[in-house]
């Protein structure tokens, strides 16, 4: 770790050199193609917004994101379930446990079945100052695998100049101190599209935090239960389109396979989905204490389930 | 007279030494030269006909079925002068599917349009559109098919250092809605799972 951190000193002067390529203008083309999404996904938020609660001005945001939806229908099952009806109905169940306990505002980036692009999901996560964004899947294999597992970006393929500056913002303040406003705003927009990368650590601790919960998954009356657990695959890493440009923790929830036969029946069973989304609520509960967060009130112990 | 002897003999251990520097160069690849048939008699009247091609020989990466995890099969395939050949065949014995217990990492459907490399060792492989219209999708099978790509690449083709997924000779934002194809892919062996 320590040499990159020495080589990181000549990397910044190219990469300042470059931001202030962009901030001069020489490459608008990468600005604006990035400006409509984020508009388009800021009238969306704020139309939300304006639905939920009025007093949301000083309440912190999490965004949901259900899977694929409308003509993307996403792992199909042997029975004919869809991944993207699931991925839904577990968000739709996680969205009331943080309202109900959580002072949280909850944003979905679909809450029917319809198509949303990958750059608008992230997009309102940004527009929002979300500080979490959870993306929940149900998942598929050739042939027969089981289990859960949540994943969270990976980072191998990114060019060296991000990794460094990934690297700077995850692990000092140094960045703040060494670059004048200006060419923050600047290097920021050239990161637009690997924002995840400046959160990478967060997103780690995250995904263990939910990871620890989901494969032991209690029945509603908070007991463990062999029928409702899944085998439990761990956290991993991977480069998912719809976490790359996502600028908070950010995680991708992979609940159990739709691919499996068995596992397809326990996909679509509602206890099933109720005990997933209170394992994630779980999970998040505990990332926010240790995250240092301010304490969500009232206390957050699970709602009793219906 | 000497001297003359020892400048052969130094010539000869610096063709040795050429020879086997390439030999090394070229990887811990194993070329399988197969030889004539040892019995006696009168030499084959055209030994370009006869003679057996050397093969090379491969792992390709197919599915484990009870977890998804990556495993290899042994196959040889034509030796070649050229990488981008070698590559192909190699592909094609990837897309041909598994012999044994394994499952296809690749729709069977799926044809390799080609195989370009450049100098830095990126491979950009073209697949027809059948890789991502009859994927399954989900995200295990996803890394399935990219890695199973990469990772094969990688591991039999030194000169390969990072792969590039295109479907109809196009770029694509994901192979079937997780995982992104927008840019080249390293190897990660972490999903080859252990036999
Ligand atoms: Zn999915």
């Amino acid at each position: 770790m320590t040499h990159r951190c020495v080589a990181s000193a000549q990397g910044f002067a190219v990469l300042l050199a470059a931001a202030l390529v962009v901030a001069a203008g020489a490459v608008p083309a990468r600005a604006e193609t990035a400006v409509p999404a984020r508009n388009e996904a800021f009238a969306a938020g704020t139309a939300k917004a304006a639905t939920g609660t009025a007093e949301a001005a000083d309440q912190k945001t999490i965004v949901i994101d259900p899977g694929h939806g409308g003509l993307d229908v996403g792992a199909k099952g042997k029975f004919g379930n869809l991944e993207k009806t699931v991925d839904l109905a577990i968000s739709l169940k996680l969205k009331t446990l943080i309202e109900q306990n959580m002072a949280y505002r909850v944003l979905l980036t679909r809450d029917k079945d319809i198509d949303v692009s990958l750059e608008n999901r992230s997009a309102l996560a940004n527009n929002n100052n979300a500080v979490v964004f959870i993306s929940i899947h149900a998942n598929g294999s050739f042939r027969t695998a089981t289990g859960a597992e949540t994943f969270y970006m990976s980072l191998t393929d990114l060019d060296e100049e991000t990794r460094k500056l990934a690297y700077l913002e995850n692990n000092s303040s140094q960045l703040e101190t060494r670059i004048s406003d200006d060419g923050k705003d600047a290097v920021k927009m050239i990161l637009w599209d690997m924002a995840q990368a400046s959160y990478i650590k967060q997103s780690a601790s995250l995904a263990e935090a939910i990871q620890r919960e989901l494969p032991a998954l209690l029945t509603t009356e908070g007991r463990p239960s062999r029928s409702l657990a899944v085998e439990n695959r761990g956290i991993k890493q991977a480069r998912f389109k719809v976490l790359t440009g996502v600028a908070c923790p950010a995680v991708l929830v992979e609940v159990a396979f739709m691919s499996n036969p068995e596992e397809e029946q326990k996909l679509i069973d509602e206890d099933f989905q109720t005990s997933v989304a209170h394992a994630i609520y779980r999970g998040l509960v505990s990332y926010m204490r240790t995250a240092g967060s301010r304490p969500p009130a009232p206390a957050p112990s699970p709602a009793p389930l219906p | 007279m000497k001297t003359q002897k020892t400048a052969l003999v130094a010539g000869l251990l610096i063709v040795l030494a050429v020879l086997v520097a390439v030999l090394f160069r070229s990887g811990g690849r194993e070329v399988i030269r197969k030889s004539a048939p040892a019995a006696a008699g009168p030499p084959a009247p055209s030994p370009d006909a006869s003679a057996p091609k050397p093969t090379l020989k491969v792992s390709v990466f197919f599915v484990r079925p009870s977890d998804g995890l990556l495993v290899p099969e042994e196959r040889e395939i034509p030796v070649s002068d050229s990488l981008v050949q070698e590559t192909e065949a190699f592909i094609a014995e990837l897309i041909k599917g598994p012999t044994g217990d394994l499952a296809a990492a690749i729709p069977r459907e799926t044809k390799l349009g080609r195989v370009y490399i450049t100098k830095e060792g990126t491979a950009y492989v073209d697949f027809s559109r059948e890789l991502i219209e009859n994927h399954p999708s989900g995200t295990t099978a996803e890394l399935s098919t990219v890695y199973a790509v990469v990772d094969g690449l990688a591991f039999n083709f030194k000169d390969v250092k990072k792969v590039f997924i295109l479907v109809d000779g196009e770029e694509r934002e994901t192979l079937a809605g997780h995982i992104g194809l927008d840019r080249p892919f390293s190897p990660d062996y972490s999903l080859i799972g252990k036999k």
